[in-house]
């Protein structure tokens, strides 16, 4: 940290934040790469990602100031607005993937160099290696003024790493409307039921995916359809495996099969997942992300479901063929 | 009411899935039969040169088997579905990595109903309940369409051998890349499996070219080992005795083989417990048997034989049991009526329904007029040039295939070879070839 003392200009940047590691911020963004600009906020709280994708998706990572060692940010705590801009996703991932990469490389060298370490003992633990020294380095996230660019400042060892990612004027894209008023159901439920009820879907290469929720059996049933078939999944004997189980109307909406699965990184991180849907037929999926050692992250991603035609539905509904 | 139902444990579909696989590697499709004792599962490749039937008897290997001879169906029911979709359908799962018991076994059992009746949707239903409460259904159109069956006959066996699949899985280990035939011959002590390939390699490729390995194995690790004729040299393609192989060695089981002749289909099957595996493959004939037909079969995709063909052919050739028939006249007629001789060599690779041959006579019971499958437009002209093409390839030029590579490096027209097959001679006089055939197809102006 001593050393990045020395870095920091006379005049306080707009927002500094700090971290010794940079793995589970890019963990969260990942999630949330499935469009390629990214729309950043800056609050007192953390920092708010929102990935957007032809308005009928979006997705929300927030990283909260507790990821962070340092977190300042110099606006006023009563203002209405926060900074706010727009970037390059996969440039900001490409920068923290360098984090870390000295000491991959560091290794490798001693490897070239010692033979008998590239047999014997290449998988083991460096017993000198920074991270095993208590010397991880630092990533530090700068945005100097509004409309400056935001620099990504990596340090280990001896080695600064400084990547300047241009920033953008927000689009200012209104969120997909969900209404938390007016929910039709809620289920929480492990994220990896979730995950292998999509990959049980996906083989048939389905367009459209129907979610139907319903109070009585099958609860809460995924179908599909293709040239090659139906499939469905459904959990009528799984009741248990629904934490929090409430429905109070049935719902069935049908949404872009290939939205849902983009968001199938964050089913694989995440530990749990709150399944909801409002009297639009908006669908919202929050996961819980937990990593050991750090406090508890959330992912949330909407999506604009299909106009129900009638015809169509009573079609799906009894046989699932398209 | 469903024409049939069946029930599968975990273990069961594991074994499905392996046949599956199995099969998959003859075909995209695969033809279901149902009857009251057995499921049978078959697969034909493309150019109908092999065929694979798995069948599971119905009071050993499903948890629940009931058969309903409905209506056109009294005694067996058959489609066709889309082997592609049922292995993604009972695809081994990766189970609950949080719950150590859990964790290979993550398939309760699966429910497959056939249901193909007046009113309603004719659908393959699979039921996949999990244990950990998920169901999954699928439900799959399928094609109702007859099987097809390959007659092997029993009384034409001269040879047979068996061996355990382990052993004959460490042989396919030391099978390179790159290989298509597999050479099957008994010497006095041993019995060599020789894998090679005909494709001839581009001039600067000849490094690359696959390497031609020979294994010997001691007679002593087969079970049996019955040739009559010595030195008789078999050969089958790599790709199929490898997914059979990889089969039987999953299942742990004596791999039995029957054959008698080159160009006579060739029998492999091992039985387990519920579970029979048939496989024929036809073996390829007496290479370089000069017959039209070899030609005429060759695409332009494919090179002419290369040297190291020539070799194996003089070599299997001498010690041929079977007496080369003699070149036939070469007329067009003698293609729409294909004269009963050796199965054309080296034509397996070929994508396309082939041409009719003696193979599909001697394999398969139902064949219909497999005249249809002749080239259409193939008119006079074309046929003298070939005819013409023919002649002086085999003949005039030594060694065919590095003249075609000159020839297709260079884009010239090949220089006109004297003719000394004198039958063909009135064809050249009249219509010089100035294009090689195959260097024209390629641009598909012919249909073949």
């Amino acid at each position: 940290m001593a050393s990045t003392i020395g870095s920091v200009p006379p005049q306080l940047p707009l927002f500094r934040a700090v971290a010794s590691s940079t793995k589970q911020i890019y963990q969260l963004l990942k999630c949330i790469s499935f469009s390629a600009k990214v729309d950043v906020q800056l609050t007192h709280d953390g920092i708010r990602f929102a990935a957007d994708h032809s308005r009928v998706m979006q997705g929300v990572a927030f990283l909260d100031h507790s990821l962070f060692t340092t977190y300042t940010l110099n606006w006023p705590e009563t203002a209405k607005t926060t900074p706010r801009f727009q970037m390059n996703l996969s440039a900001f991932l490409e920068a923290l993937k360098i984090f870390g990469a000295t000491d991959a490389a560091a290794k490798a060298a001693k490897t070239d160099a010692d033979p008998y370490r590239s047999n014997l003992r290449n998988y083991r633990p460096d017993a000198f290696s920074h991270q095993t020294l208590g010397m991880p380095g630092t990533c530090c996230l700068v945005y100097e003024q509004d409309g400056s660019s935001l620099s990504v400042i990596l340090e280990e060892s001896d080695i600064r790493t400084q990547c300047n990612i241009v920033t953008y004027t927000p689009e200012f894209p209104d969120d997909i409307p969900f209404d938390r008023e007016n929910l039709d159901f809620k289920i929480i439920m492990q994220a990896r039921w979730l995950l292998d009820s999509l990959s049980e879907l996906a083989p048939l290469s389905p367009v459209r995916i129907t979610v139907s929720a319903l109070p009585n059996a099958p609860y809460l049933k995924l179908a599909s359809g293709g040239a090659a078939g139906s499939a469905s999944v459904d959990f009528s004997n799984g009741r248990d495996l629904l934490e929090t189980f409430s429905v109070r109307e049935p719902w069935v909406q049908r949404f872009k099969f290939d939205l849902i699965k983009s968001a199938s990184e964050a089913m694989r991180i995440a530990t749990k997942v709150s399944f909801r849907g409002d009297g639009q037929g908006v669908l919202s999926l929050q996961f819980m992300v937990e990593t050991e050692g750090s406090p508890v992250s959330f992912l949330d991603f909407r999506f604009v479901p299909y106009i129900t035609q009638e015809d169509e539905e009573s079609e799906s509904e009894t046989d699932g063929d398209n | 009411m469903a024409v049939l139902k069946f029930t599968l444990s975990e273990n069961g579909v594991n074994v499905l899935r392996d046949a599956l696989m199995c099969l998959g590697k003859f075909s995209e499709e695969v033809s279901l039969e149902a009857e009251r004792d057995k499921l049978v599962l078959t697969a034909l490749n493309t150019s109908k040169s092999a065929y694979a039937c798995v069948t599971f008897a119905a009071n050993r290997f499903f948890s629940k088997y009931h058969y309903a001879g409905v209506a056109q169906y009294r005694d067996k029911f058959f489609c066709k579905l889309y082997n592609r979709v049922l292995l993604s359908l009972f695809r081994s799962r990766s189970g609950d990595p949080l719950h150590e018991r859990e964790k290979d076994t993550t398939i309760d059992r699966c429910d497959v109903i056939i249901t193909d009746e007046p009113g309603k949707k004719s659908r393959f239903v699979a039921q996949i309940v999990f244990r950990n409460g998920i169901t999954t259904k699928y439900r799959l159109p399928f094609e109702v369409s007859p099987q097809v069956h390959a007659k092997f006959n029993k009384t034409e066996v001269t040879s047979n051998w068996a061996i355990s699949s382990r052993t004959l899985r460490q042989l396919l280990d030391h099978f390179g890349p790159g290989i298509d035939y597999l050479d099957i011959h008994g010497e006095e002590e041993t019995v060599n499996f020789t894998c090679f390939t005909e494709k001839a390699a581009n001039n600067d490729e000849v490094l690359k070219k696959p390497l031609q390995t020979s294994i010997a194995v001691a007679r002593d690790e087969f079970d049996e080992f019955n040739v009559e004729e010595e030195n008789l040299h078999i050969v089958i393609s790599v790709k199929d005795f490898r997914a059979i192989v990889f089969h039987a060695s999953i299942l742990g089981l004596d791999v039995f083989a029957n054959y008698s002749l080159p160009a006579k289909p060739m029998q492999l099957r091992y039985d387990g417990d519920g579970i029979k595996c048939k496989f024929l493959l036809m073996s390829v004939g007496e290479r370089g048997t000069p017959s039209q037909r070899t030609k005429k079969t060759r695409t332009n995709a494919k090179m002419p034989p290369g040297p190291q063909l020539e070799e194996t052919v003089s070599r299997t050739g001498s010690h041929a049991p079977t007496p080369a028939p003699a070149p036939a006249p070469i007329t067009p007629q003698s293609r729409i009526n294909p004269i009963p001789s050796l199965r054309p060599p080296i034509e397996r690779p070929s994508q396309r329904p082939p041409p009719a041959t003696l193979e599909s006579e001697s394999l398969f019971v139902a064949q219909d007029n497999d005249e249809q499958w002749e080239p259409v437009n193939v008119d006079e002209d074309e046929e003298e040039e070939e005819d013409a093409r023919l002649g002086w390839d085999t003949s005039g030029n030594p060694n065919p295939s590095a003249m075609n590579m000159r020839t297709v490096m260079g884009n010239q027209p090949s220089a006109p070879q004297p003719a000394r097959d004198h039958e063909f001679d009135p064809d050249l006089s009249q219509l010089e070839p100035t294009q090689r055939l195959s260097q024209v197809r390629k641009f598909g102006l012919f249909g073949d």
